[in-house]
């Protein structure tokens, strides 16, 4: 095995630290594009709200009827809306598909990273990991072929047994399995990103099938790093969502929003982290897999005169 | 004139008129005391098979003819008929949908059922089976069987009987739409042939449509019900009598009095509950039977019936039935659910209901309340749907604030609550201009449109007359109403009269909006502001000293966004303390206040007490002169974190 998992466990973080510029910046990013995608919509509130009595409903508690109304207007500010926030989502997909190129190269080669060499690394990369996320669509297909037939039979169970319980416990296996098989592929594909950066290779199918290799013979190893930064992920996504919900004042906006943007920013954090951990296994995992040196021919023996011979 | 002619003109205005009388509030037969004129009194046996979903059973319908006219032909529902693939019920729902099911919905060939009248006999007459002949008083539609038409050889004399003797069998459809099965619990309602009711000089028979309810006369029902022994049965009635039979099932009898309908269930699964409530009139047994997995919403299911029998009792007049069934549907069965029969409702809940959304204590009240208004206040629900959905909406409001607070009656958490009002207001805005309340229920634009306007508008429209008539008079009315009205079937001008006569106005010219027409009630603050009254000095302005002197002009203004015209109260705030009040009658387009005063205005509303429900938009309808954007920034926090997290969902594809 490259290295202890705990090893990497710990050093992931420390890079994602140690350079936590990178996951401020991809925050950021995410943030304004937030921002921007809502800002029509938020205009139109500011316009209805800022004046108006009624938006006490909203504000002293939540009153669930009145954001419904406003919804209803004519010119209601969801209804405006709605498709920018979809755009601005995809174009912070090509952002990440772009930017990925040049975090794993610091990862990777355990540099850190200057503007320059970060953008040179990110636009390098940024068409083969293109090609990666169609190979990934393509891999995604049979996933949801079987999170559809899950579902039928989900129907199928439901129909023929009176308990509630049997199509639930399906259901929550069913998720269970289809989550571990994306994290599977997720972390498959992971592994091509570092291999594609670390090896410089060009051929996304090389490094698909090397990573696939590669993941086979490691994997509780590769999963693990993964999963378990996940679970830290999930667990501090709903502890936030919880205290927002349940443990602020309804009446509180920065700190809802401090809230919210802390659950976003360990998102981002958490995953960096994920890419930084892969990317310390694999350069270990090189290490480990140095190869043995060339042959050389043995040195003559050397001649070592005695007492009794004449010297030359 | 003439004394022969005085006396015959009594005589013609006896047979004549008496028609005409026959439909309003008639006296219960006095001689046996029973609440209610009992028109028709069925004995029905069936046997359920509940592997195949079928039933077998004859009926026998003795029918008292209090038309005052003799009759010779006889309309009958069939309702299971509308379960064919080219019923006017499923030609409708293909066009616009019903409850629960949208235009689009997969039909399975199990959501077909049916009814056939095998034989039917008729004392004195024979067998006419082959005279019955279906019609479509509606739409023509000859494809739809869910009326059927007799003609009887001799017509029955007023104040005669007749006995009809049906042999039938029903194909319960797997549940789509009330009836039906799911699993191994069958809900049995609208299985029977049923006689229509002589209405308004006529007989009103419809065809059974995607947005129509029922209309039956009252009557006594003795049905006996053989099912498997190992089945639980629940029942609208009184259980008589259970036999145990040497081939594995048991009859249970049952008989109830004064209702217009039967209806039962049966399923292995359920589990009993039984409680009871004192009341007015005395005990009434609780009998709830909860599918699997629902258990821990039984105590919710009968701490609302309990609550809400209370507050009837209270408000609008005694229940006089000694039991209420509440049937629990199975997961599968929801479609079941939500439904009101004589003294049985179906509920619904789910598996992991959180205490803070109250829609099984919703569904409850909503059901219960139906034993008033439809159960005893038998309107006729085709032609006005309101007059039970809309008036049980507007009590519901009622109800559910005083047993689970304003704000908190429908959903009730830290972060996000509502209210009846608020849930009923939202259900009206969300269609309010296609179609008037008064509109027959099988011509609506649609059934969200139907939904809309029949539940919510009416219960919208009621509470904003409390405005104008104060929550007590209101109550007076329904109170005086029920008592009048129950065990007849009044129509919607009987209501708005009752309302009328108890409040002492004429509100004609509410009622013509708010019942008969489409207009949408939308006020709003159009301006308000403030400005120095002499403008043009500006030596007298921005000093301190000045400041306490200086005299400002304050001008609001009310517009009229909507064609509704209704009364507005306006309440305005200064900066010094000070208020002023203003009525206006709201006939016109816009009105103007002005006032001068050593002060600013701070604030204006219209509607302060939130009682104008039917206001398209009350979010216009108050102005602060300080803009607080609080609100504002709290949806922005909502959308730009839901934005975020889209964007990182889909940014795992990278």
């Amino acid at each position: 095995m490259a290295g202890t998992n705990r090893g990497t466990f710990f050093s992931g973080a420390g890079l994602v630290w140690k350079w936590q510029r990178l996951v401020w910046w991809l925050f950021a990013v995410c943030l304004i594009f937030g921002f921007f995608s809502t800002h029509e919509m938020t205009e139109r509130a500011y316009s209805l709200l800022n004046n108006s009595v009624a938006a006490q409903r909203l504000v002293n508690g939540f009153d669930f009827s009145a954001f419904v109304t406003l919804q209803q207007l004519p010119d209601s500010p969801l209804e405006i809306q709605q498709h920018n926030i979809a755009h601005f989502s995809l174009l912070f997909v090509v952002f990440m598909l772009f930017a990925t190129g040049g975090i794993l190269a610091a990862y990777v080669l355990g540099e850190k990273p200057t503007t320059t060499t970060f953008f040179e690394a990110a636009g390098h990369h940024f068409w083969r990991f293109f090609r990666l996320l169609i190979y990934l669509v393509v891999v995604l297909l049979p996933i949801a072929g079987l999170a559809a037939a899950s579902n039928a039979m989900y129907t199928h169970i439901e129909d023929q047994s009176i308990s509630p319980y049997r199509g639930d416990h399906f259901v929550e296996a069913a998720a269970v399995i289809i989550l571990l098989l994306l994290i599977i592929v997720r972390v498959w594909f992971d592994m091509a990103q570092v291999i594609a950066v670390a090896d410089d290779e060009k051929k996304m199918h090389r490094a698909l099938r090397r990573a696939f290799t590669l993941f086979r013979r490691n994997f509780f190893s590769l999963l693990w790093i993964y999963l378990r930064v996940s679970i830290i992920s999930w667990l501090f996504f709903a502890i936030g969502l919880h205290i927002w919900m349940f443990r602020l004042n309804p009446q509180s906006v920065v700190a809802a929003f401090l809230v919210s943007q802390l659950m976003i920013l360990t998102w981002v954090g958490t995953r960096l982290w994920q890419r930084a951990s892969e990317a310390i296994w694999y350069r270990n995992y090189q290490a480990t897999q140095a190869p043995a040196p060339a042959w050389a021919p043995a040195p003559a023996p050397m001649y070592i005169p005695t007492a009794a011979e004449p010297q030359p | 004139m003439r004394l022969t002619t005085v006396f015959a003109l009594a005589a013609a205005s006896a047979i004549f008129c008496g028609p005409i009388f026959s439909q309003t509030p008639a006296p219960a037969d006095s001689a046996a005391k029973t609440l209610s004129t009992r028109v028709v009194a069925y004995q029905v046996e069936a046997k359920l098979d509940p592997t195949k979903h079928t039933i077998a059973a004859s009926e026998t319908l003795t029918y008292r003819n209090l038309t005052g006219q003799p009759q010779q032909t006889f309309p009958f529902h069939l309702y299971l008929n509308a379960f064919q693939p080219q019923s006017t019920f499923m030609t409708e729902v293909r066009r616009s949908g019903t409850r629960g099911n949208g235009p689009d919905t997969d039909w399975d060939p199990k959501h077909f059922g049916s009814i056939t009248v095998d034989k039917l006999e008729v004392e004195g007459a024979g067998d006419l089976t082959n005279k019955m002949q279906f019609i479509q008083p509606d739409d023509h539609n000859t494809d739809d069987h869910t009326v059927v038409q007799i003609t009887l050889p001799k017509p029955i004399a007023p104040g005669a009987s007749v006995e009809f003797h049906i042999v039938f069998h029903d194909v319960l459809p797997k549940v789509v739409e009330r009836t039906g099965y799911a699993h191994d619990f069958d809900m049995v309602g609208q299985w029977f042939p049923k006689v229509g009711v002589w209405w308004k000089n006529t007989w009103n028979c419809h065809q059974f449509h995607a947005s129509t309810e029922f209309f039956a006369d009252f009557g006594t029902f003795d049905v006996k019900i053989t099912v498997p022994q190992n089945e639980i049965v629940g029942a609208g009635g009184d259980l008589v009598s259970t036999a145990t039979n040497s081939d594995g099932t048991k009859t249970l009898t049952y008989h109830s009095e004064d209702v217009h309908d039967f209806s039962w269930t049966a399923s292995p699964s359920f589990t009993v509950v039984e409680d009871s409530w004192t009341g007015s009139q005395g005990p009434v047994k609780i009998h709830l039977l909860v599918s699997p997995g629902h258990m821990s919403s039984a105590q919710r299911y009968l701490t609302a019936v309990k609550g809400t029998l209370r507050l009837f009792d209270e408000w609008y007049g005694p229940y006089p039935y000694d039991r209420i069934t509440m049937v629990d549907p199975p997961h599968g069965g929801g479609d079941a659910g939500g439904m009101e029969y004589p003294t049985l409702i179906t509920l619904g809940t789910a598996v992991h209901m959180p205490q803070g959304v109250l829609a099984p204590e919703v569904v409850t009240e909503h059901e219960f309340g139906h034993q008033y208004w439809y159960g005893m206040v038998a309107t006729n629900e085709f032609e006005e749907a309101w007059l039970d959905e809309g008036i049980n909406s507007y009590t519901e409001v009622k109800v559910m604030d005083a047993l689970y607070g304003k704000n908190t009656s429908v959903l009730n958490f830290p972060f996000a609550q509502m209210g009846e009002s608020g849930m009923q207001q939202i259900s009206y805005l969300d269609d309010p201009d296609k179609d008037p309340i008064s509109r027959y229920a099988w011509q609506f634009y649609n059934s969200n449109s139907y939904g809309g306007i029949t539940y919510g508008k009416t219960a919208t429209m009621l509470i904003t007359l409390e405005k104008v008539l104060g929550e007590d008079t209101l109550r007076q009315a329904l109170h005086t109403y029920f008592m009048r009205y129950r065990f007849t079937h009044p129509t919607g001008e009987d209501f708005l009269k009752t309302i009328e006569e108890v409040s002492g106005k004429n509100l004609r010219w509410y009622f013509n909006q708010a019942v008969y027409g489409t207009q949408v009630l939308d006020y709003s603050i159009g301006d308000a502001h403030s400005d120095p009254l002499k403008w043009w000095d500006t030596s007298a302005h921005g000093s301190k000293k000045n400041d306490k002197d200086e005299i400002y002009r304050t001008y609001v203004t009310i517009l009229r966004k909507g064609d509704f015209q209704f009364p507005v109260d306006l309440d305005v705030k200064f900066d010094d303390g000070s208020t002023a009040a203003e009525h206006w009658d709201g006939q016109d387009r816009w009105v103007r206040y002005q006032y001068d005063r050593k002060a600013k205005i701070t604030s204006a509303q219209i509607d302060a007490h939130n009682q104008m429900t039917m206001d398209r938009d009350y979010f216009n309808n108050g102005y602060t002169e300080d803009a607080n954007p609080r609100a504002a920034h709290k949806l922005r926090n909502i959308w730009v974190f839901a934005s975020e997290w889209l964007s990182q969902l889909l940014a795992w594809l990278t």
